[in-house]
C-alpha cells in the first residue's frame, strides 16, 4: 500500500482548503440557479415584511370566525379520522410485505425484489398524483382520500420497516433457530419484539405526516378540512381560511407533543 | 457422547476451513476448542447443531448422525442442544423471564409458540432455572437493562429449558470482566457435573480452558492438532495449537 507521508499541518490546511472549496461550490450553485429562474435575492428579501403585514391583515382570525368554528372543527375531526385509519391500514399491511420482503426474513428472494420495487413505486408517486388518479374511480369523497394517503403510505412504511428489520443482528435470529423455533416462531417472538418500538415510532410520524398531506388531499377530493380551507378561501373568507390554518398548526403540534410521550413511554 | 467424524467445511472453491475433524466430548465434562482467531473453532460449533452447513464428514450424538436429519428432525434434535454466544444474543426488548421460556420454542406447536402460549408448570421451571443461575430477583427485567454477565446467564437458562443433551459455548466470555467471567465459567463446570451434560466451548483464554476444562481439542487453519486431557496441554502443546502458518514466528504460549 502506497502511504504518503503528511505533516499534521499539511493535513489539517488540505482540510481547511476542502471545506472552502465545498461552500464556494454551494454558493455558486444558488447563484446559478438563482440567475436561471431570474430570481432576485435582495429585492425579493425586501418585499418580506410587506407580505407578511398584508398576510396578518387578512388571514389573522376576527370575531367574526369563531362562528365558523363549529363546521372546521368537525371537518378537522374527520380528517384526522381518515389520516390515522389510513396510516393504521397501511402499517398493518406494511408489515406484512416488510417480513417478506426483508432480507433477513423473507421466504424468497424473488418476493423480496417484487415487495422492494411496488414499494418503490407506490412511494414515489406523489400523494396529489394518488388523489388526481383516483378521483376518477372513486369520486369526491373521503374513501378517495382515504386510498391515495394508504398507498402512499403503504409504500413509505414497507420501505422503513423493512429496513428496520434488516437493521436487527441476525445472529439474534440464528439464536432461536439454535433453539428449534421455526421460521414463524422466530418472526413472531423474536423479530416483532425486538421491532416493535421503532416501528411504533414509524407510525406515529406517518400519523402526523398523514394529517398534514390529508388536509392537501382534501383540497383535491373536495372533503375534509381541506375542502373547506379552499372553500373560504375562494369566497374570500381569509379569516376563517386563516382560522384552519391554525388549527391544523395546533393539531400538528398537539400529535407531535403525544407521539414524544408515547415514545418515550416504550422506549 | 458427542463424536464428530471426519467433519469437512469448505468456503468457495478451494478455501478450507475444516480438513476432517475428529475428536469427542463426554456428558459430565467441559471440552474446549482452543486455536488461534480464524482457525475454524466457531464452524465447528456451528456446524455441530447446523447453523453452517458442512461439506462432509459425520456428527454423532448419542449414535444418531445430526447431518442425516430432515428439517422436522433437525427441529427436534436442535431443541435438545442449547447455545449460547459471545453477544448473549436474547431479544433485548423482552424480560428475563420471555427470554428463558424461548427454550421450549422447540418443543411448542408453531401457534403456540408464536403467541407465546406457556403452560404454568413452563413458567414455574423458567423461574426455577433463572434462580439456578443466580438471577432470581432479575426475572422481570428487560434483558437490555441487565449487565454483560446477567445476559450471559439468562442465556444458559434459556439453553437450560431446552432439558439440553449438549450445551454449545460460542465464545461465552469474549465480552466479559474477569468476575463474570468466573460466575459463567463455574455454573457451566457445575452443569456439566450436576445434569451429566456435555459442554462444548470455543475459548480464546487459554488460562481459563486450562482451568475450566476436562478436555481440550486444539485447532489450527482447520485441522485438529491436540487433543487430550486439559493436565496435557503444556508450552509445547500451545506452541504447536498457536503457530503462524504463514510465518516462521512462533507465538508466546499466553498470547490470545
Amino acid at each position: 500500500m502506497k502511504t504518503n507521508y503528511r505533516s499534521p499541518q499539511q493535513f489539517f490546511r488540505q482540510r481547511q482548503l476542502r471545506l472552502w472549496v465545498v461552500l464556494i461550490i454551494l454558493i455558486a450553485i444558488y447563484w446559478l440557479s438563482m440567475a436561471i429562474v431570474s430570481f432576485q435575492t435582495i429585492p425579493s428579501i425586501v418585499k418580506v415584511p410587506a407580505g407578511l403585514v398584508w398576510l396578518f391583515k387578512n388571514f389573522v382570525p376576527t370575531q367574526r370566525s369563531i362562528s365558523y368554528l363549529g363546521p372546521i372543527l368537525y371537518q378537522l375531526w374527520r380528517t384526522l379520522l381518515v389520516a390515522v385509519s389510513s396510516t393504521i391500514c397501511a402499517s398493518f399491511f406494511g408489515l406484512i410485505f416488510a417480513i417478506l420482503g426483508a432480507k433477513t426474513t423473507t421466504p424468497s428472494p424473488i418476493l423480496r425484489v417484487v415487495i422492494r420495487f411496488g414499494a418503490s413505486l407506490l412511494r414515489n408517486i406523489p400523494v396529489v398524483a394518488w388523489s388526481m388518479i383516483l378521483l376518477f374511480s372513486f369520486k369526491q369523497s373521503d374513501f378517495t382520500g382515504f386510498l391515495a394517503l394508504f398507498f402512499m403510505t403503504l409504500g413509505y412504511l414497507t420501505r422503513a420497516f423493512t429496513e428496520t428489520i434488516e437493521d436487527l443482528d441476525g445472529e439474534k435470529l440464528q439464536a432461536l433457530q439454535a433453539v428449534g423455533a421455526n421460521y414463524f416462531q422466530c418472526v413472531f417472538c423474536g423479530v416483532l419484539p425486538e421491532v416493535a418500538s421503532t416501528l411504533t415510532s414509524w407510525v406515529l410520524y406517518m400519523i402526523e405526516n398523514n394529517l398534514r398531506d390529508a388536509t392537501l388531499v382534501g383540497i383535491l377530493t373536495g372533503t375534509g378540512v381541506g375542502f373547506l380551507f379552499d372553500h373560504y378561501f375562494k369566497s374570500f373568507r381569509y379569516d376563517a381560511a386563516g382560522l384552519i390554518v391554525l388549527l391544523i398548526a395546533i393539531l400538528v403540534i398537539l400529535l407531535e407533543l403525544s407521539s414524544t410521550q408515547i415514545r418515550r413511554a416504550i422506549a | 457422547m458427542l463424536k464428530v467424524i471426519e467433519l469437512d467445511k469448505t468456503y468457495g472453491q478451494d478455501k478450507h476451513s475444516l480438513k476432517s475433524v475428529n475428536f469427542t466430548a463426554q456428558p459430565g465434562e467441559v471440552t474446549a476448542i482452543i486455536g488461534p482467531s480464524g482457525a475454524g473453532k466457531t464452524t465447528i460449533l456451528r456446524s455441530v447443531n447446523q447453523l453452517i452447513r458442512d461439506n462432509g464428514g459425520q456428527i454423532l450424538l448419542d449414535d444418531e448422525d445430526i447431518r442425516q436429519a430432515n428439517k422436522k428432525e433437525l427441529r427436534k434434535i436442535r431443541h435438545h442442544i442449547g447455545m449460547i454466544f459471545q453477544n448473549y444474543n436474547l431479544i433485548s426488548p423482552l424480560t428475563a423471564l420471555e427470554n428463558v421460556l424461548h427454550g421450549r420454542l422447540g418443543a411448542k406447536s408453531t401457534m403456540a409458540g408464536m403467541l407465546g402460549l406457556y403452560s404454568n408448570a413452563e413458567k414455574a421451571e423458567a423461574l426455577e432455572l433463572l434462580a439456578e443461575v443466580g438471577l432470581k430477583d432479575y426475572a422481570y427485567q428487560r434483558c437490555d437493562q441487565l449487565s454483560g454477565g446477567q445476559q450471559q446467564r439468562v442465556g444458559i437458562a434459556r439453553a437450560l429449558m431446552q432439558h439440553p443433551k449438549m450445551i454449545l459455548c460460542d465464545e461465552p466470555i469474549a465480552s466479559l470482566d474477569p468476575k463474570s467471567t468466573r460466575t459463567v465459567m463455574d455454573i457451566l463446570r457445575r452443569l456439566a457435573k450436576e445434569k451429566q451434560l456435555i459442554i462444548l466451548i470455543n475459548l480464546h483464554q487459554i488460562d481459563v480452558a486450562r482451568e475450566y476444562a476436562d478436555h481440550i481439542v486444539g485447532i489450527n487453519s482447520g485441522a485438529i492438532v491436540f487433543e487430550g486431557p486439559s493436565q496435557s496441554v503444556d508450552d509445547t502443546v500451545l506452541q504447536k495449537i498457536y503457530r503462524q502458518a504463514d510465518s516462521t514466528a512462533t507465538v508466546t504460549a499466553n498470547e490470545n
